[in-house]
């Protein structure tokens, strides 16, 4: 919700916005909507003599500057780039794999929780302490290790940003290929935990077809690496198991990535439609044709006019949609495959269809589309970022039903997605100062939610469950499913002490989770 | 196993129907793995059924080894017991094909070259090729990992996947992942299934990411000794050409493609929009040329003719099959060294996919393991990969472990192992660590 900020903003307004969360949150309290049992925790607060003992411990491995405990320094850490808000009691920024080690360890024998976090950007609440703790920050672990060109790998920490992957190897030709929009700030500790995605996942994959082995520290502390420098290693795939779970199965304190070679040729254009209609049947259109872009993204009008209103780049205010189409490869097949796209964007009604002729056009076709999370805050004290997927055949009707939805709440819902993937993002617009707005917001959601299963769908694509979505994992596997997913976790954590109350629907507690705008790190997009 | 055999064949013929068993010696022997035939064979006719099997089996302790096309049924530990063989042929159906969405859901004992057959009705495909389609089965690929060529464009099985259901140990029906193609909800108890041979639980139906059939596809053959095939491929991977899979073939190995004797070759196989083939051809020829080879371009029948080959290999009978992962860089230092005479005394046919790092060994029946493996696997452990033994005649498998010395993860896959599967009867000692 409403970063109501802007790209550039200063250290001051961060200022601001933090004072405003907080005033936010005592105001809130505990917000009904949690207590109604969406979500639930049991906080496990540490008993005062052993708390200050831990402490002392904790200082003893990392160092007395990197143990917060004081209120006015953990309530950073107190939230994600969600809503939600829960109190760390503890927060640790160790600077090494065995300061991490030492410190799972000290958490174990004080029977306290652990939640690690990366850059905390992300939406779901999967780094909020709901049950207390250890907020265990992977940031000073950010050293690229290793960078092995000859054989397109780099060994990096987790607190590197992934933008910063690529820049490492950009001049000799490559990129590391999942690319969230919020790659300036997130991290790849982060995006493994998360199985990020990105615009350009669509033809390169997501973070878990771009690792290849991860170093982690178990939750009785022990360091172990899963998977390998190479693909295929004996015994199960256990790497491929922990990618995406959210920071439950254990920490992750050295990633080995996939680097590719920068393509030859990348061609862009832009589609502007009439009707969202023609759009999104032109996204099912490419890729039924038989191409994959590298990315194919669109836009409503609402993103539009908030673009217009914030950093305008010229789109057409009156437009329902635009749709970008990026497709890279060798330049013959970028060439044949730009002049398909552009016959399909014909074909269904495109008013204007814009191909970049450079760098230069290319980045300012895209300057909207990054700009769009950004300018939100020009129509909108608030927002609520949504995550859904549908098979791409279903993205024509799903579009309707979103829009339906918007109407029966009376919400305003600004589009702004991965279309090519089939991964809805509806930000759903509110302002958190007008009463029971809140509530008929989250309602929305869960119905976009309910229509995108319904469709053949899920409930997130690539935001992840975390606290913010477990409640709803029901919709998409029973029982069985998730007691299956538990074996999982028991065979690593038996004892639930890693970022506990997360994923799972768990039964109500009585930690203290609130509510407030989130907090957005300046510059990004979404 | 607790009772009797007729017990058993009462019990699932009183559950599944007459007919859902088989017990006539040519089958069983027909259903052996490593040599050891299975008591009984029970062919259930949908999920339900095969659940109900698995309970009936569980409750009196049965050894248990699913069996699709049994193309690959070389592939580990010769098996600690084996008393039923439970047959996914009737789960043949492709339940669902979405081919506006480019994906599709199929029942584990479909053939690949059946779901090929539909799929390409609308001009689609799986892009996995294990060998033996005509027999393979969409579980037993998926159980055993076979992606096969073309991995370079496509990525591997576990990329391909994106839902599976499976059955666990003691009958309970479960899935995973979904139907679309990007999907973060909860584990990924897929990938978890991908290559598990089995052993975590029996996987009846998988959802795959499809792959629109290329306009035009092509081969860029060039023969010549292996090192001047590997310094042609380490040009063209410097490149931005995008090839679809780069293979090296050893003189041996080439010889088996029936194509010539006493040369090794390179084999570049390229697709997409027929100017992007053209440009690849042209060019990959140029680089050929420039490394002094005389390269030739197949198509159509030539070029599938090839890739088949390649795909095929080492699947004879009674051929050592080893398999090394090896980081990309390293693929020429391992092949020149199993070129070396004095490596291991014995003729050696070598195939790489250089894009991946996946390079196959085989050898003849008479050159013995003992002596082969443990070289094999400090070779692929020098250069940070791994080796397994993918197949070898049943009397001399079983002395040491085909999957190689255990990773220290060992512990948690026992611990997933005994989870999924608490007695210990899917597959029994199979798999690595002879879980
Ligand atoms: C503006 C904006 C745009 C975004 N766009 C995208 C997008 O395009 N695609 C996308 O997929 N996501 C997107 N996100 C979501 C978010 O950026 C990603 O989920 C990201 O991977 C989170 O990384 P982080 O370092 O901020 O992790 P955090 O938020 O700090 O943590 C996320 C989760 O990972 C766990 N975790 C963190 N580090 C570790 C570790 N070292 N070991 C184990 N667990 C760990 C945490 O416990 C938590 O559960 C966006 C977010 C924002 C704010």
């Amino acid at each position: 919700m409403a970063p109501v900020r802007q790209p550039d903003a200063g250290a001051s307004s961060a200022f601001v916005q933090l004072t405003e969360t907080r005033r936010f949150a005592y105001a809130q309290g505990r917000f009904k909507f949690f207590a109604s049992g969406l979500f639930s925790f049991s906080a496990r607060f540490v008993k005062p003599m052993s708390r200050q003992d831990l402490i002392d411990e904790l200082k003893e491995i990392v160092g007395d500057r990197y143990v917060l405990s004081a209120k006015e320094d953990v309530i950073v850490y107190e939230q994600d780039a969600s809503i939600l808000q829960a109190m760390p009691e503890i927060v640790a920024l160790p600077a090494d794999v065995q300061q991490v080690s030492a410190v799972v360890k000290a958490a174990r024998r004080s029977g306290v929780p652990i939640v690690p976090r990366g850059s905390g950007t992300g939406l779901a609440g999967g780094a909020v302490p709901a049950e207390g703790g250890i907020v265990l920050s992977l940031a000073r672990l950010d050293r690229i290790l290793k960078i092995d060109l000859a054989n397109r790998v780099a060994v990096v920490e987790p607190g590197v940003i992934n933008l910063d992957i690529t820049k490492a190897v950009a001049a000799q030709g490559f990129f590391y290929a999942p690319d969230p929009s919020s790659q300036a700030a997130c991290s790849i500790g982060g995006n493994v935990a998360n199985n990020s995605g990105g615009p350009h996942t669509l033809a390169y994959g997501v973070t878990t077809n771009h690792v290849l082995g991860v170093e982690v520290v178990l939750s009785d502390g022990e360091i172990v690496w899963l998977g390998a420098m190479v693909p295929d290693a004996p015994g199960y795939d256990l790497c491929g198991a922990f990618v995406g779970s959210e920071g439950t199965l254990g920490i992750v304190t050295k990633v080995a990535v996939r680097l590719m070679a920068q393509r030859e040729a990348v061609s862009t254009l832009l589609a502007v439609f009439d009707d969202m209609d023609g759009a999104t049947r032109t996204v099912v259109d490419i890729t039924a044709a038989g191409i994959i872009p590298a990315a194919l993204e669109l836009m409503d009008q609402l993103s539009i006019e908030a673009v217009e209103r914030g950093a305008p780049v010229g789109y057409p205010r009156d437009a329902a949609a635009v749709l970008l189409v990026e497709i890279e490869g060798v330049t013959e097949h970028t060439q044949r495959a730009m002049n398909l796209a552009s016959a399909l964007c014909a074909r269904n009604g495109a008013r204007e269809v814009k191909k970049a002729k450079d760098d230069h056009e290319r980045e300012l076709l895209w300057k909207g589309r990054k700009g769009a999370f950004g300018a939100l805050g020009t129509i909108t004290p608030n927002y609520y970022v949504q995550d859904g997927v549908v098979p791409r055949s279903q993205l024509p009707r799903i579009m309707r039903t979103v829009a339906d939805i918007g109407k029966r709440y009376g919400l305003r819902i600004a589009n702004v997605f991965h279309a090519g993937d089939g991964n809805l993002h509806p930000n759903i617009l509110f302002d958190l100062r007008h009463p029971g707005e809140l509530e008929r917001v989250i309602e929305a959601g869960a119905a976009i939610l309910r229509a995108c299963v319904d469709a053949g769908g899920s409930i997130t694509g690539e935001h992840g469950i975390g606290l913010e979505k477990k409640a709803y994992i029901g919709l998409l596997f029973n029982d069985q499913d998730l007691e299956a997913m538990a074996r999982l976790r028991q065979s690593f954590d038996p004892e639930r002490r890693l970022n506990p109350a997360k994923i799972f629907p768990s039964p109500a507690g009585c930690g203290e989770l609130r509510v407030g705008p989130a907090r957005m790190p300046a510059g990004l997009w979404i | 196993m607790h009772g009797s055999l007729d017990n058993l064949c009462a019990r699932l013929e009183q559950v599944l129907g007459a007919g859902s068993v088989r017990r006539d010696p040519l089958s069983l022997k027909e259903h052996s793995v490593d040599g050891q035939a299975p008591s009984l064979i029970c062919v259930p006719a949908d999920a339900e059924q095969l659940g109900a099997a698995l309970r009936i089996a569980s409750e009196m302790e049965v050894a248990v080894i699913p069996w699709g096309g049994g193309t690959s049924m070389r592939l580990g530990n010769p098996p600690r017991a084996f008393d039923l063989a439970l047959a996914l042929e009737r789960l043949n159906r492709v339940v669902e094909h979405d081919d506006v969405s480019l994906t599709a859901t199929v029942q584990a004992g479909t053939k690949i070259a059946a779901l090929q057959e539909t799929l390409g009705r609308a001009r689609q495909f799986l892009a996995l090729d294990p060998p033996h389609p005509a027999h393979a089965t969409v579980g037993g690929l998926v159980a055993a990992n076979q992606s096969g060529p073309r991995r370079m464009a496509y990525g591997g099985v576990r990329d391909q996947v994106i839902g599976m259901k499976m059955i666990l140990a003691d009958g309970t029906p479960i899935k995973a992942g979904g139907k679309v193609v990007k999907n973060v909800a909860g584990y990924d108890l897929c990938k978890l299934f991908v290559g598990a041979l089995g052993t975590l639980g029996i996987i009846t139906e998988v959802t795959f990411k499809m792959a629109p059939i290329p306009e035009s596809a092509a081969t860029v053959l060039a023969q010549g000794s292996v090192g001047e095939c590997l310094g042609f491929v380490s040009e063209l991977l410097r490149s931005r050409l995008l090839p679809a899979e780069v293979a090296i073939l050893n003189a041996d190995a080439f010889e088996a493609t029936g194509m010539a004797t006493d040369t090794a070759a390179v084999a570049i196989w390229t697709e997409g929009f027929t100017e992007g083939v053209e440009r690849h051809l042209r060019d990959i020829g140029r680089m050929a040329q420039g490394v002094g080879m005389a390269p030739e371009i197949l198509r159509d029948r030539p070029h599938q003719h090839l890739w088949e080959k390649i795909r095929d290999f080492g699947a004879g009978e009674n051929l050592f099959v080893y398999r090394l992962t090896v980081p990309l860089a390293a693929v020429a230092r391992v092949l020149m060294t199993a070129e070396r005479k004095d490596f291991l005394a014995a003729p050696l046919a070598a195939l790489a996919f250089a894009g991946t790092g996946t390079i196959r060994l085989v050898t003849k029946p008479d050159a013995a393991p003992a002596a082969i493996f443990p070289k094999l696997l400090s070779l692929a452990n020098e250069h940070g990969g791994h080796a397994v033994m993918e197949a070898g005649p049943p009397a001399l498998k079983g002395a040491f472990d085909v999957w190689g010395p255990s990773p220290s993860t060992l512990s948690i896959m026992r611990e997933l192992k005994r989870r999924f599967d608490p007695r210990g009867m899917l597959n029994p000692g199979r798999f690595l660590g002879n879980l």
